[in-house]
């Protein structure tokens, strides 16, 4: 049976392959859109988890920094310094911003950093600075490149003209990417100087995170701390709780047309076979038998179809970072646990109406037709 | 004569063409359910990419949604920033509404808003709020309210109403933001949208929120009767740590900032709706073409020309993908509605623009999906077809 199923497949090859390439293509609409979110929660925490702090303590209820401002009194910094178990805390200004070059703006998350910060600054440094001094700025490589920019150019970032000191690298997403300036610079623009957004903590060897946090929130009012793991994982479910219903609205969608992609070949399929299945039917074939035909041609389809998708998704996936640096996809394995799955489903249900056909087959009618 | 002959070569082209849509209407009527399938196809591929359009038209309509209700039609914005979404880290200082008023005096109204962005967690799921300050008595606030009235004091807040409805919030419920009680005194509608839902508080309450006392995000200039906007812009871009611009503007650059992060994505998955679609065309012309493929031969043995056989096809297409187009326009209308139904911060904002584009990408769907049949054809020798 599994051979005569293969063999109705391959028997028109422009076919399978069209529909092979429906499938793959429904799919890779449903993998694309589940890629993109998980590509970008991933950029997200690149600075959270980049920074080198242990705990972020930040103001009273905020525990995230995407979409999020927290405003913490500058004295804070000397209150968390001064629990024990931590070895260095750091203050930094924070905000979505925009950096402005020639005729481009780009969204970025601007860091304003003491000058003598031993942490919290940019990880990777392509060109230029690993420090951005008074009047200087350091962006993402991909932003410079975009807009033609080069270390010693100007831009206007937290509506000041900066100087390039230094370019980054990989930290742009879809949405941003990160920048840093001096918190001179940063307070001046914002117009606060005794107001900060992050105290960044680096806890002592001996000491463990989680300690230290929960210390820090005994001795300082007014804020909440979280670990690194904490903060990041806090990131991370903004990202989901924002895009769960709209993954889950163009799974829908792509799923749908799937279906009636599949259902469409396999019906095509097994009604072009007619006169065989009749044949088979004369001979003796019991309904059941034509049916696990039907079920397997379904199910190979959508399984060719389910590796086109995934196929199609990783090659985008590797080909996206070549074209825009801030196109992150990463295919997750529960994705793809719930894709494949969903699609056996897809197979199965596609396979009933064809099999109903089968069913009625009066095999005499069918032979004398011809 | 030559009017003659002309005459009657039209009536031998018309009734060659009214032969290709009956034949091609037969062609696809022999399998009644393969034809419902295709069409089918065609119309989910159709829908997907309208509810697309759609979705992406309803995120720009609700980034909009509150500087389109505020009052005015000038905005001070602080040194450098140019939309609303983005310069959360600068504030006008609190001296600068009071230098725009004094410029200005009874000549405009001024409306200095406060935003900030929280991201409380309810029943644990984020929720993005952004929660917009304003003094009652300039205007600013929301301007539908389903239930309840404005903030008066400084610990109240007016709820979108999705989000209240979500998370089974009531006038009179109280709610946590970054460490403050605030009672929730009335619910507002069309603040809500895929990026979040806004929020009402007397600007005094956010600025609590912010550290900035009396500073604010920006000022809204609503020129009064004899006023225009231009006088007004010129007049104030002498205030310093400023740039004026009309609301307007800032809107689009609201929405180009916007655009920069979702248009690559809504793009690249219509790409793949469109080839989906014109795969279906292709696979359901293709199988209703090779399987007469002896009558296409007949056809041509008896002196048809190509160029026959390809507008039957042609025509299949076209027919195929019509009603794939009227059925899939239909669906993403009903999908919309769906939608807004279970999940009513999501806009689906279908325009005709929209609807133009994909009745038009649907038949280049179906010329496309018609290519590989037709060449099928081309190739076709009629005396092998009878050998065979």
């Amino acid at each position: 049976m599994i051979r005569l199923a293969l063999r109705n497949l391959v028997q028109n090859k422009t076919r399978l392959l069209v529909s092979v390439g429906g499938v793959g293509l429904a799919l890779t609409l449903v993998f694309f859109f589940d890629a993109v979110f998980t590509g970008a929660a991933g950029r997200l925490t690149l600075y959270i988890d980049r920074s080198g702090a242990d705990v972020w303590v930040s103001q009273e209820g905020v525990r995230t920094m995407h979409m999020s401002a927290s405003s913490l009194p500058a004295s804070v910094t000397g209150e968390v310094a001064a629990v024990p178990g931590v070895e260095e805390a750091i203050p930094i200004l924070y905000s979505t911003d925009m950096i402005q070059a020639k005729d481009s703006e780009h969204v970025a998350y601007v860091f304003g950093l003491p000058r003598d910060a031993t942490f919290g600054g940019p990880w990777k440094i392509v060109d230029g600075a690993a420090r951005a001094g008074p009047g200087e700025v350091i962006i993402d490589h991909s932003i410079a490149a975009s807009a033609g920019l080069r270390v010693g150019d100007r831009v206007t970032v937290l509506g000041q003209e900066l100087e390039i000191a230094g370019l980054t690298s990989g930290t742009s997403s879809l949405v941003n990417s990160v920048a840093f300036v001096t918190m001179d610079d940063f307070a001046r623009a914002r117009g606060q100087n005794q107001v900060i957004s992050f105290v960044l903590v680096k806890v002592a060897a001996d000491e463990s995170p989680s300690g230290v946090a929960a210390r820090i929130g005994q001795n300082v009012d007014g804020v909440t701390v979280q670990t690194s793991q904490q903060f990041a994982h806090e990131e991370r479910k903004l990202v989901k709780d924002m895009s769960t219903d709209i993954i889950n609205i163009m799974n829908t969608a792509g799923f749908l047309t799937g279906l009636a992609v599949v259902a469409l070949t396999i019906y095509i399929a097994t009604i072009s076979r007619r006169k065989e299945y009749g044949v088979l039917k004369a001979m003796g074939a019991r309904n059941g038998a034509l049916y696990r035909v039907v079920v397997i041609q379904a199910l190979v389809s959508v399984a060719l179809g389910l590796f086109t998708g995934l196929g199609i998704t990783l090659l985008i996936a590797a080909l996206a970072p070549r074209i825009s640096e801030s196109l992150v996809l990463t295919v997750s394995l529960s994705s793809l646990l719930r894709v494949t799955v969903v699609s056996a489903v897809i197979a199965g249900v596609a396979a009933a109406l064809p099999a109903s056909q089968l069913a009625r087959l009066e095999p005499v009618a069918i032979i004398r037709r011809g | 004569m030559a009017a003659m002959a002309g005459s009657r070569h039209d009536a031998r082209a018309l009734s060659a063409l009214t032969g290709s849509w009956a034949l091609a209407w037969r062609n696809l009527l022999q399998d009644r359910i393969r034809f419902a399938m295709s069409v089918l196809g065609i119309a989910l591929a159709v829908m997907l990419i309208l509810f697309l359009f759609g979705l992406n038209a309803g995120i720009y309509r609700g980034v909009a949604a509150y500087l389109n209700n505020a009052p005015g039609s000038v905005i001070v914005m602080p040194q450098g920033v140019k939309s609303s979404f983005a310069g959360s880290g600068q504030l006008l200082p609190p001296e600068t509404a009071g230098t725009v008023t004094g410029k200005l005096g009874d000549r405009a109204g001024v409306t200095p808003v406060l935003t900030l962005n929280a991201v409380p967690e309810l029943h644990g799921r984020k929720e993005n709020i952004r929660l917009v300050g304003y003094d009652p008595a300039l205007g600013g606030g929301p301007w539908k309210l389903s239930d309840g009235r404005e903030p008066a004091a400084d610990n109240e807040i007016v709820l979108d109403r999705v989000l209240a409805d979500r998370h089974n919030f009531k006038v009179g419920d109280s709610l946590d933001v970054q460490g403050l009680q605030l009672t929730v005194v009335g619910l507002s509608t069309e603040t809500s949208s895929f990026t979040g839902s806004i929020a009402f508080a007397r600007k005094a309450l956010v600025e609590s929120l912010v550290l900035a006392p009396g500073g604010a995000s920006f000022l809204l200039i609503t020129p009064g009767p004899g006023s225009n906007a231009g006088d007004i812009i010129n007049e104030l871009r002498t205030v310093p740590g400023t740039n004026v611009l009309l609301k307007q503007e800032v809107i689009s650059n609201d929405k180009k900032t916007l655009a920069r992060s979702i248009n690559q994505v809504i793009y690249l998955m219509v790409t793949a709706a469109f080839i989906v679609g014109a795969l279906v065309v292709g696979m359901v012309i293709y199988t209703a073409t090779i399987e007469r493929r002896s009558e296409y031969g007949v056809i041509k043995a008896i002196g048809a020309r190509s160029g026959v056989l390809y507008r039957v096809v042609a025509a299949q297409a076209l027919v195929a993908a019509g009603l794939g187009v009227l059925v899939g326009v239909g669906l993403a209308f009903l999908m919309g509605q769906v939608v807004a139904t279970l999940r009513p911060q999501f806009l689906v904002d279908i325009e005709r623009s929209a609807i133009a584009y994909t009745v038009a990408a649907g038949f280049i769907m179906a010329l496309l999906g018609g290519l590989a049949p037709a060449r099928a054809l081309a190739g076709l020798a009629p005396a092998d077809v009878f050998r065979r």
